[in-house]
């Protein structure tokens, strides 16, 4: 690993050197005039000479450059025998002095004419001046449409300066892409050499596609030295593509496995204590989500300025709210049915069909609409193609805080214990003197409250609507039976397991047949072990 | 059918006397016989002599289920995967039928840019044929599935969970469009039924015929079939595997059985449902309506044959009307009926009845 590292800080050092701006040498600018006030020939030859020179040319000789090619675009250059005037509109009595500002008198003055064949040079001037000068990413990036059609015969120097001086992400890795196509098909050999190392030095997908076309090149097959340069570059910027490409599953893989785990951690505390399948857990996420948006317009309403705090604020709300309505439900029918578990089914079926239309029929079925505030928009690019996202680490990040207090509650507090001991055996738990009834409620309210926190995490990234809770209580099931009833470790590898799979059978099969694949593998492997992967040993 | 009965009817005793006891079940199959009569002679409005055959087909679907869920303790929650298992091959068949007469292929073959039907297709326009195809597929998956889960014996919620995935995975699975059986649109469209026009008053009255006399028949023979020694082997396997295991019955070979011949039972319903609503889609699939069926079981009177019948139809005849008339009330209706049936009628509504021959709380359905 060590020797291609040294090698890409060596070519780092020697394109630091290439790229070192020269002195900049100022533009003769009555020279300049001249030659746009010219015949045709002198015309191509100011505007390519502005073109070659513009990689090193001062701000202000550029806009003066701007302002005189734009003038002869739209015939608004007047040329007096002494210098230029930039009239206001074409054929207009007068117009301020190119090169004093001052007003003057157009009448006597020549009017040049931009012939066809001049316009294409003109406007490949007038682009470069505009991507190396405009005021914002909009007038920049059509100054860099214009280049792109010649870009042939617009300098390295040019594009490396305006990717310098870029601050807009999208428009500068536009200008990277085409910077780089442009030293790839040059004629030199040298330089194509140093742009395909400059090309491994950044990989990316595209870049890759890049090189590869080039060994369509007759370069390719004549040059040996292009050749191994072509080879080797294409060598790096495949491994760090196929990283880059590996890290991203990886990433994918983890937040699906942490939305997986959110939705099943409650159902795994429920299940595992008292045996009862919470078919409404999946409606549970749901309102943890409305409960969300509810704390947005309370902030919308009230606290304008802290709105982008909403979602921070909604984490003990909607964990309060939802572990509220569980313990209502729990309370109300669960508490019946604890001698039939395939009633309470059937009863937390009902219970998801009432709260689905509840909120269908109150609030309405469409979409909800989120402020993303900035902590959970965009992304930073960290490595070839992989993209950090922001929403997709904010839901890894909670499931895993999430995963660690729940921890700490089940193993540290007392209620934790309470919770174990009657998950192991209830008849002795009850014998010892523990209220299990009560004991019951609260874990049933913990599983819901879990419930709503996952609702939470979801808000950046899925769609918030009342039907949302059914697409997850299937997945989320097979995820706690995987993992061993009433074990949270095995909660989360199996999580961890079912969503490192569908991401990785996805790009293979396609996202149903990926989740088919997925689901009978379980139900495979469960016909083995019944008891899930961390069975947790029990008397019952 | 009627056969059965008047034989139980004529020899009062064994298991055929159980049967006479039943006078809920012996009513029902009297009044199918009727209402089939009935049709026959002067038929309704059309709409109601389909919403009645609709009725009965679901009626069979519940019999299949209360017969694994009420009588062996396994709920199923992925009952609707055999009913759309006969459901599709019912659809195969009026599709294929319709082309071997009219030559005229389906949309969605036509759709997808095929020329003729997928060559599994072939011989599916014979009627017999399909009939079995559909019991026997049904069958197998049954078998299949039953044979892996009963040996490793996963039961209980565990089962209902694992069939639940299992048909919402054939749900995934039939949304392709590469299935050749027509994808998230289904299949529909069917021209003909046995050469007869389908919609035509005669069909609508034949098919409604066909499902409460199947209905009948398929009432009766369970009945007949759960007062056997099967049947009080079944009752013993759901309020203690363990002990009849002990006692030396097989009963992975026991539930196996029972589950595939509801499985099969289930397929039939489909088989019957799917001509008179003239469409199959992958929404049969969805786990929610698999769960609706236990709903029906539950509401009727888990553990009675008779039960399962009067819960679907009472479910099945307030969703028409209601969904109709209020269709935001329907789904606080339904959930309410079932909260209301978990936590004061145990035995479902006929707990209202006070009808109880023989107490079956389910102290065993774990």
């Amino acid at each position: 690993m060590a020797d291609p590292l040294r090698a890409l800080l060596a070519l780092l050092c020697c394109l630091a050197l290439l790229t070192v701006p020269a002195a900049a040498a100022p533009l003769d600018r009555a020279r300049f005039a001249a030659d746009l006030c010219g015949d045709g020939a002198a015309q191509v030859r100011g505007a390519e000479g502005l073109v070659q020179a513009g990689g090193d040319l001062p701000a202000d000789d550029l806009a003066f450059a701007g302002g005189l090619l734009g003038a002869l675009a739209e015939r608004r250059l007047s040329c007096p025998a002494d210098g230029a005037l930039l009239l206001d509109r074409p054929d207009a009595p007068e117009g301020h002095d190119a090169f004093t500002g001052a007003v003057r008198p157009a009448a006597a003055a020549r009017a040049p004419i931009l012939g066809l064949r001049q316009r294409a040079a003109v406007e490949t001037a007038r682009g470069t001046v505009a991507l190396l000068t405009g005021p914002d990413p909009a007038a920049r990036a059509a100054g860099l449409a214009v280049v792109e059609r010649r870009i042939a015969t617009v300098p390295a120097a040019v594009l490396d300066r305006a990717r310098d001086a870029e601050t807009d992400a999208g428009l500068k890795a536009t200008i990277t892409g085409l910077a780089q196509a442009a030293a790839l098909s040059s004629p030199d050999p040298a330089r194509r050499r140093a742009a395909i190392a400059a090309v491994a030095v950044s990989p990316s997908g595209a870049a890759q596609a890049r090189l590869a076309a080039l060994k369509n090149d007759p370069a390719y097959a004549a040059d040996p030295a292009f050749r191994t340069a072509l080879d080797t570059g294409l060598a790096t910027v495949s491994r760090a593509v196929a990283i880059g490409d590996g890290l991203a599953v990886v990433y994918n893989g983890l937040s699906f496995a942490s939305i997986l785990f959110m939705a099943a951690a409650g159902l795994a505390i429920i299940f595992g204590l008292m045996g009862v399948i919470n078919l409404a857990q999946g409606e549970f996420i749901m309102l943890g989500a409305y409960a969300t948006y509810g704390v947005q317009e309370a902030f919308r309403r009230l606290a304008p300025g802290l709105l982008d705090l909403y979602l921070l604020a909604a984490i003990p709300v909607a964990f309060g709210a939802v572990a509220l309505v569980g313990i209502g439900v729990e309370a109300l029918i669960l508490r019946h049915l604890y001698r039939r578990p395939l009633m309470s089914l059937l009863a937390t079926w009902a219970v998801s069909l009432f709260l689905v239309n509840l909120v269908r029929v109150t609030v309405g079925t469409q979409n909800l609409q989120f402020v993303m505030p900035a902590y959970v928009s965009g992304g930073v690019p960290l490595y070839a193609d992989f993209v950090m996202t922001w929403n997709r680490l904010f839901a890894i990040a909670f499931a895993a805080a999430t995963l660690v207090l729940t921890l700490l509650i089940l193993r540290r507090t007392p209620l934790g214990l309470d919770i174990r001991a009657v998950t192991q055996n209830r008849d002795m738990a009850a014998c010892l003197g523990l209220p299990t009834r009560r004991i019951d409620r609260l874990a049933f309210g913990l599983g819901s409250g879990l419930a709503g926190l996952a609702g939470v995490a979801l808000c950046p990234i899925y769609s918030v609507n009342p039907g949302m809770g059914s697409g997850f209580i299937v997945d989320s099931f097979m995820v706690v039976v995987l993992g061993g009833v009433g074990s949270l470790i095995g909660t989360l590898v199996a999580a961890l397991g079912v969503g490192g799979a569908n991401v990785l059978i996805e790009p293979i099969s396609g996202a149903v047949a990926a989740k088919v694949i997925v689901l009978v593998g379980i139900i495979l492997f469960l016909q083995r072990r019944p008891e899930g992967l961390f069975a947790v040993r029990r008397r019952r | 059918m009627s056969g059965a009965v008047q034989t139980a009817l004529a020899a009062p005793a064994g298991p055929a006397r159980r049967a006479v006891r039943d006078p809920l079940v012996a009513g029902l199959v009297g009044l199918c016989l009727a209402a089939a009569a009935g049709l026959l002679v002067a038929p309704p409005a059309p709409y109601l002599v389909n919403a009645l055959g609709q009725l009965a087909a679901f009626a069979i679907l519940a019999v299949s289920l209360d017969l694994v869920w009420g009588y062996l303790g396994i709920l199923s929650l992925g009952h609707g995967l055999f009913f759309a298992i006969g459901g599709y091959v019912c659809a195969m068949h009026l599709l294929a039928h319709g082309v071997a007469v009219t030559g005229v292929l389906p949309d969605f073959v036509q759709f997808m840019g095929w020329k003729s039907l997928p060559a599994y297709w072939v011989g599916l326009d014979h009627a017999p044929y399909a009939l079995v195809l559909a019991l026997a597929l049904a069958g197998l998956v049954a078998f299949v599935f039953g044979l892996a889960s009963f040996r490793s014996r996963v039961n209980g919620v565990y089962f209902s969970i694992i069939s639940q995935a299992l048909v919402y995975v054939a749900m995934l699975l039939m949304y392709r469009n590469d299935t050749g059986l027509g994808g998230n649109n289904g299949m529909t469209g069917f021209p003909l039924l046995f050469g007869w026009p389908m919609g035509s008053p005669g069909v609508v009255t034949g098919l409604a015929v066909a499902a409460l006399l199947t209905l009948a028949a398929i009432l009766a023979g369970t009945r007949l079939l759960v007062g056997t020694a099967i049947g009080r082997r079944m009752l013993a396997c759901r309020d203690d595997e363990t002990r009849l295991r002990t006692l030396g019955y097989s009963t992975t070979r026991l539930k196996l059985g029972i589950w595939c011949l509801s499985a099969m039972i289930a397929a039939l319903a489909g088989i019957l449902y799917v001509p008179q609503v003239g469409i199959i889609n992958p929404r049969v699939l969805a786990p929610d309506l698999s769960i609706e069926i236990a709903v029906w079981v539950a509401i009727g009177g888990l553990g009675r044959l008779g039960g399962a019948v009067i819960g679907a139809i009472l479910v099945n005849g307030l969703k028409f009307w209601l969904s109709a008339a209020m269709p935001e009330a329907w789904p606080f209706i339904l959930s309410g009926l079932v909260l209301l049936v978990v936590l004061v009628l145990p035995n479902g509504l006929l707990d209202l009845v006070g009808w109880r021959p023989r107490p079956t709380w389910l102290r065993g359905a774990r």
